[in-house]
């Protein structure tokens, strides 16, 4: 009985001191983009030639995120999480993506690209429209060509303009179907209702030339990884998110 | 300006509307044959004559699973009038929804639909997704999102829309 209760007090503690020890784990590179603004980057280092760079704007502070990254650069791919709301000082609200000036992301997407290796883009929910345009931008800033953007992951996008209205094709925010060359992946739970919109979106997606890959994810619900209530199926996929979107590189890089 | 006041004040603290929206799509009304939890083939064609309530849901809709039992407050607020709801699962296995439906009851056909096949022609990209089908087997209104659908607001036009 002792030894149980001791067993259940380590791993206890175990799990409480996780998410610390994960977060030992990245270094913080401050990236001064103006006189104005300096970006801290949550910077998970790794070997390999991939290097990916997750606008989540709050540096990623989600425990699943963190040990994503990890998992990551232990697989060779490194990850980078800039706070671009901290660094321009803007509240944690979803309203202030459209505040982050475009010069800072390329800023960057440039120190990023310093480092020689493939540079892609990842973004969740709302979130996706900020890489999306980012994308974009990147794109018309380089006379239209993908200027060694290797591609962007698009999880669980949320890109409808207004509420969906039945009986009629969704409308798209304005980011949707610019991208020429980057080429995109759309990661979807199977178990959400968006589900039914991604062929739409998909084609919509690729309507200036970009290649557009789309994945359903078996058994989850959108943003599984962040839900409190989990079930089985979504915990064993966010245990295996690293490897998602190890494979979702693979698929954009089958496309240069 | 009083009377302007007044005016505003009057349009800000009337109750929320019930959220039918007339059909803006276009064309005809898309087929509807599929079989329920018991094997029935539901024919949409069949229902001409009366009001149907075509809703598009999943188990994994919060929403969805919230207003249903609102939907059974419906049938009994229709009463007589020839009104009927048909509501399709999106993709799903039995497995997936039996739990659910003996939990709420429904008293009104679930239709199963593994493939999505309905779901495309229907122009369905999110759930829940409504459609009101008159008598003339027209489409007349749809609704996005969870209602309480025993709305005395909805109830009533759902009744116009019957000849009621």
């Amino acid at each position: 009985m002792r030894l149980i209760k001791s067993l259940q007090q380590t791993l206890l503690i175990l799990l409480v001191s996780l998410p610390v020890a994960v977060f030992a784990e990245a270094e913080i590179e401050t990236l001064e983009i103006s006189d104005e603004a300096e970006v801290d980057i949550r910077v998970f280092k790794a070997d390999g030639d991939k290097l990916l760079l997750g606008f989540a704007c709050d540096e990623g502070q989600s425990v699943a995120e963190e040990a994503t990254a990890m998992s990551l650069a232990e697989d060779g791919v490194e990850v980078w999480m800039p706070d671009m709301l901290g660094g321009y000082m803007l509240p944690k609200t979803r309203s202030s993506i459209y505040s982050i000036p475009s010069e800072g992301l390329y800023s960057v997407i440039e120190r990023a690209m310093e480092t020689g290796k493939k540079v892609f883009l990842i973004a969740s929910g709302p979130d996706t429209e900020l890489v999306l345009r980012v994308a974009n931008e990147w794109e018309a800033k380089h006379d239209g060509e993908a200027a060694g953007l290797a591609g962007v992951v698009l999880m669980f996008p949320r890109l409808n303009e207004g509420k969906p209205e039945p009986g009629k094709e969704p409308e798209y925010v304005e980011a949707v179907g610019k991208t020429k060359e980057v080429p995109l992946l759309l990661l979807e739970g199977e178990r959400t209702p968006n589900r039914w919109g991604v062929k739409h979106l998909t084609t919509a997606l690729a309507a200036s030339g970009s290649h557009v890959h789309a994945k359903l994810i078996p058994d989850v619900r959108g943003y599984f990884f962040k839900r409190q209530d989990a079930n089985m199926p979504e915990e064993v996929v966010t245990t295996q998110l690293a490897g998602l979107i190890k494979a979702s590189l693979f698929f954009l890089g089958r496309t240069d | 300006m009083k009377k302007l006041l007044i005016l505003l004040l009057l349009v800000f603290t009337l109750p929320a509307v019930a959220g039918l929206k007339p059909y803006e799509g276009e064309g005809a009304t898309p087929p509807l044959k599929l079989v329920d939890m018991q094997g029935n083939t539901h024919d949409l064609a069949e229902y001409k004559g009366k009001v149907v309530l075509v809703q598009f849901w999943a188990t994994y809709c919060p929403p969805c699973r919230e207003e249903m039992p609102s939907m059974n407050r419906l049938m009994e607020k229709m009463g007589d009038t020839p009104f009927v709801i048909l509501a399709v699962n999106m993709g799903e296995t039995m497995e997936e929804v039996e739990p659910f439906v003996k939990e709420v009851g429904p008293e009104f056909p679930i239709l199963m639909d593994p493939d999505g096949e309905s779901i495309g022609a229907w122009q369905v990209f999110a759930a829940p997704s409504n459609f009101v089908v008159g008598a003339d087997g027209k489409i007349h209104y749809t609704l996005f999102g969870g209602v309480e659908w025993d709305d005395d607001e909805i109830v009533t036009k759902l009744k116009e829309l019957s000849g009621s």
